[in-house]
Order: C-alpha cells, then sequence, then structure tokens
C-alpha cells in the first residue's frame, strides 16, 4: 500500500523533515506515528498526499511513484487517501452535512444515492442529528467526527489522521479510536500519527516511531514507548 | 446538470456571505465600467460632431463678374467639377440665386435692397468633397483659372480642424486602453483579496481532491456575476445620463441642428456588458492562480 524508499526531506535552508526513512506498510494495516515533537510524523503524512514532494529517495502509494505522478492528476490520489487532521481542515460556511458531501462531489457524485450515504455515514460517527450544524456549533470531538466521516465517506483503500485525538479528552479520544478501528475492519489501511501514549499501549499494533526524522523502531506489535 | 447547479450554489452562496468583498469588488466594477462608458461616449459624440463639422467644410468657387462669364464657360466648369473624384456634389449657383438667398437672408430690412440698379453679386460653384481633407488639393485647380475670381474654403479653420480631430481620436484611444488595464488591475485585486480571505478554504478543497477547475468554476461564476452586474448598473447609469443631458442641451441648444445623441445604444451596452463580464472572469482566474499550488 506505502512504500518509503530511502527518503529524505529537507525544509529550506536545512532544517530535517525525515532523513533516509524506508519502510513498508501493507495493505490493511493499522499503523501508528509516533515520535516527539518535530520528529517528522506530519511531515511523511504530507508527503503521502504530496502536499509537499521528498528530496530524494522514492515514495510509492498504491503503486503509484508520486514521483512521477502529474500535477492534474494528484486530486485523484487524494480521492483515494481519506484525511484527518489535527486541527480538522473543515469548510466552516458548510455545514457537517456539506462537509461529507464535499468530499463526494467533488468525485463527481452529487447524486441522490451520494446524499442518503452522506447521512448514513454522519449516523455511523453518532452525528446524525448534528448534521446540520456548522463546525463553529460543534465541539472539537464532534468537529473531528465530522472530518472522519469525510475521510471515509468515498471508501478509500487509505485513511491517514494526523494527530487525530490530540485535542480531544481521553473519553472522546477513545471514541475516534474505536471510530479508526473500526474503519480498519472494513478492510481499509489506517496510518495514524499520535502523542497518545495510553491509545498505542492499549491497541498493540504496528508502531513505527520516528526520531528527528529517522526511523528509531519499527514493532509489529508495539507501545508507545521502549518494551 | 448536478455539477452546474453545484457551482452555481456555491458561487452565490459565497457571494452572499462575502457580502462585503462582493460590494466592494460590485463598486470597484462599477466605476470602472462608468468611466470606460463615459469616454465611450464622449468618443461618440464628438466623433459624430466632429463629422458632422467635417462635412460642412465646402469650397465656394466665386466667378468674375465683369464681364460675367457666358454659359459656355460655366458647362465646361461645371463638367470639369464632376469628372473629378474627389468630388461628392457640386452645385452652380446664379447671380439671381445668390441674391434671393441674401434678400431671404434679411427678410426683415427688406429696404436696404431697394437703391440696387444691378445685381452686383457673383454666380459661384459650392462643392462638397467626398473626404473634407482634400480640399487644399482641389481647390488649388481653380488658381489661375480666367472665369475664377476666389476661391474660398476656410483654410486655416479647416487645417485646424483636422488636427483637432486627429489628435483627439488618437487621445481618446490611449486614454481607453490605460483605463482598461488600470480596470483590470483594480478588479483583479479586490478579487485577489476576497480569495486571500479564503486562502484556507481552498487548502482544503486541494486536499480533499477536488481538481484545479473545480475549485475555478464557482470563482469564475462569482467573478462573472459581479462583472456582469456592475457593468449592468454603470451602464443604465451612463446611457441614462447622456440620455437625459442630450434631451436638456438639445432643448437649449435647439438651433445647433446637430445629431447629439449619437452613442449607439446597443453596441455601448453589448461592449460594457462583455467588458465587465471579461474583466470579472479575469480578474477571478488571475487572483486565483496563486492559490491553486498546493
Ligand atoms: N513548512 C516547514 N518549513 C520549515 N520547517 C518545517 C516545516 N514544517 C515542518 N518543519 C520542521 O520539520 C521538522 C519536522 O516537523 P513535523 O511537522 O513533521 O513534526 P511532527 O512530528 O509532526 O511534530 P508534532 O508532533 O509537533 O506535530 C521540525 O523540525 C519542523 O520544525
Ligand atoms: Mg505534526
Amino acid at each position: 500500500m506505502i512504500k518509503f524508499e530511502d527518503v529524505t526531506k529537507i525544509y529550506p535552508p536545512s532544517t530535517v523533515g525525515l532523513e533516509r526513512v524506508s519502510l513498508h506498510i501493507e495493505k490493511g494495516e493499522f499503523v501508528f506515528l509516533v515520535g516527539p515533537s518535530g520528529s517528522g510524523k506530519s511531515t511523511f503524512i504530507r508527503l503521502l498526499i504530496r502536499e509537499i514532494e521528498q528530496d530524494r529517495g522514492r515514495i510509492i502509494v498504491g503503486g503509484r511513484d508520486l514521483d512521477t505522478l502529474r500535477s492534474w492528476k494528484i486530486p485523484y490520489l487524494r480521492r483515494n487517501i481519506g484525511c484527518v487532521f489535527q486541527d480538522f481542515k473543515l469548510l466552516t460556511n458548510k455545514t457537517a452535512f456539506e462537509n461529507v458531501m464535499y468530499a463526494l462531489v467533488v468525485t463527481g457524485n452529487a447524486t441522490g444515492a451520494s446524499k442518503k450515504k452522506a447521512a448514513e455515514i454522519l449516523a455511523l460517527v453518532g452525528l446524525g442529528h448534528k448534521s446540520d450544524s456548522y463546525p463553529n456549533e460543534l465541539s472539537g470531538g464532534e468537529q473531528q467526527r465530522v472530518s472522519i466521516a469525510r475521510a471515509f465517506v468515498n471508501h478509500p483503500p487509505l485513511l491517514i489522521a494526523d494527530e487525530p485525538t490530540g485535542n480531544l479528552d481521553p473519553d472522546t479520544s477513545m471514541g475516534i479510536m474505536q471510530l479508526l478501528y473500526r474503519i480498519n475492519k472494513t478492510g481499509t489501511t489506517v496510518l495514524m500519527a499520535t502523542h497518545d501514549r495510553e491509545m498505542v499501549d492499549r491497541m498493540r499494533r504496528r508502531v513505527i516511531a520516528l526520531d528527528n526524522g529517522k526511523v528509531v523502531r519499527d514493532q509489529k506489535r508495539g507501545g508507545y514507548g521502549e518494551d | 446538470m448536478g455539477r452546474i447547479s453545484f457551482f452555481l450554489k456555491e458561487a452565490f452562496g459565497s457571494l452572499r456571505r462575502n457580502y462585503f468583498m462582493t460590494i466592494a469588488a460590485l463598486v470597484t466594477v462599477f466605476l470602472s465600467i462608468v468611466v470606460l462608458g463615459g469616454v465611450l461616449v464622449f468618443v461618440f459624440t464628438t466623433d459624430a460632431l466632429l463629422k458632422e463639422v467635417e462635412e460642412k467644410v465646402e469650397i465656394t468657387v466665386y466667378l468674375k463678374t465683369d464681364p460675367d462669364p457666358t454659359a459656355e464657360e460655366v458647362a465646361i466648369m461645371q463638367d470639369q467639377i464632376t469628372s473629378w473624384p474627389e468630388v461628392k456634389s457640386s452645385s452652380y449657383i446664379t447671380k439671381e440665386q445668390a441674391l434671393q438667398r441674401l434678400k431671404e437672408d434679411y427678410a426683415d430690412s427688406p429696404e436696404i435692397f431697394e437703391s440696387l440698379t444691378s445685381n452686383p453679386l457673383p454666380a459661384s460653384f459650392e462643392i462638397a468633397l467626398v473626404d473634407p481633407q482634400t480640399v487644399d488639393i482641389v481647390a488649388a485647380r481653380f488658381e489661375g483659372d480666367s472665369i475664377v475670381d476666389e476661391v474660398r474654403y476656410g483654410k486655416e479653420i479647416a487645417d485646424k480642424l483636422f488636427a483637432f480631430t486627429d489628435q483627439a481620436r488618437n487621445f481618446m484611444l490611449i486614454f481607453i486602453v490605460l483605463l482598461g488595464i488600470v480596470a483590470i488591475l483594480l478588479i483583479s485585486n479586490t478579487i485577489r483579496l476576497s480569495i486571500f480571505a479564503r486562502k484556507r478554504e481552498v487548502e482544503i478543497m486541494k486536499l480533499v481532491g477536488a481538481t484545479n477547475w473545480f475549485i475555478r468554476w464557482p470563482f469564475l461564476i462569482e467573478g462573472i456575476t459581479v462583472g456582469f452586474l456592475g457593468a449592468l448598473v454603470a451602464t443604465a447609469v451612463v446611457l441614462g445620463l447622456n440620455h437625459y443631458l442630450v434631451g436638456t442641451v438639445s432643448d437649449n441648444l435647439a438651433f445647433l441642428a446637430m445629431p447629439l445623441d449619437a452613442v449607439p445604444y446597443v453596441l455601448v451596452t453589448v461592449i460594457l456588458l462583455a467588458v465587465g463580464v471579461v474583466i470579472g472572469a479575469a480578474g477571478s482566474a488571475i487572483g486565483l492562480r496563486r492559490f491553486l499550488k498546493v
């Protein structure tokens, strides 16, 4: 699903984002990306959705080499990667329902069936009754669930979450976690960057630890820290 | 179909939401088109007036009176004149017709003609030209002719007028081009501001997988709508004002007997609306360009 081969990203003039990272994530895996602040987790994710480009190395997503991907094809890549951000990135002038719909409409799916789908997915994340609320009328946890609904509504083969629980209390975080877990059960590969030690320790999934841009640990059923 | 209605909904929704920017852009378009429209109206009106004046540039050839030319000599000259390609029309004014005209001009005081024993006025040719600029050449041909007494065509007035009209036309053209550039800059700047305020929105759209055109269309529709509406109001104001002013002026200056309302309303409306739409669309496209590179 995801393959990094000796990938290096330097932010000008000389800040290391990632340094010589090589790793392989299989289809259907659930992977935690951990590491201290500034270790390169967001850089990893931004490279995956081609928000930025690497300086060296090769990145292959879903069989496609991102280096040879024409820029007009980037939107099509992103439609196959559901993305959940720490700051939600919801469109503030659209309701919860319209935000979810937007991900469908950009793919050319604005039919009645897709409306039903958007409503269903909102119900699935527990926000059926708030679908007409605007983001500023929702709590942080609710906004994050809207953004997960938007990321998942197209049933992408890959779902990436950059600290989706970063701003949320433990209970709400647990709810979000469960949601991602369920999504993973449908066969979607899930990659989640997080600082949430307790969560990682509890889930016992693959853990990739970054430090200073380098992979320092890659464990099949790991915890947040060294075992 | 679903897509088009989505774009329209997006565009009008955002026009309503960002009403302050919408109004700013509308005012910018309005002002630009009012000035452009004013210039257009001015150009059309002065052009028509100048053409009218140019057409009044006539050559009058006075024939000798002592002795008067024979009918045969007059006929020869008449044939000559009509054979010249520069001549649009010419007429021969006999001594009697000249006197008759003079009497009509002074109908209020017929007593000044009482003492006349013979007709002192010369016969003449009045010549209108196809191109008024050829007046010098045509007039020169009468020089030294044995039956011609004098050729008059208000040489200096004609020359000055031509110099002025040429200059005025060039000046107007330059002015219109400059104005167009300024208007596009102003509007793309206004729209850029409004897009800048929505930079985050555009970023999010891109991250969710929207293509550039998918993002661009609502913005283009917004720009076109603003351009069209601003231009529509501006056109109504300019043409309405022109109509009103022409009415007032021709009431007060009825003796001018010139076609004051020379503005082709439909053409000017089409031009101004088209310019408004193009400016709006270009402004959107230029303003958006920078933000689509995520
Ligand atoms: N746009 C940028 N320009 C310059 N340097 C950057 C930029 N983005 C990130 N960096 C630097 O790259 C390094 C890695 O940053 P990154 O955002 O990937 O860390 P992170 O692991 O996501 O941290 P956090 O846990 O705080 O989100 C940091 O040193 C950061 O300062
Ligand atoms: Mg980060």
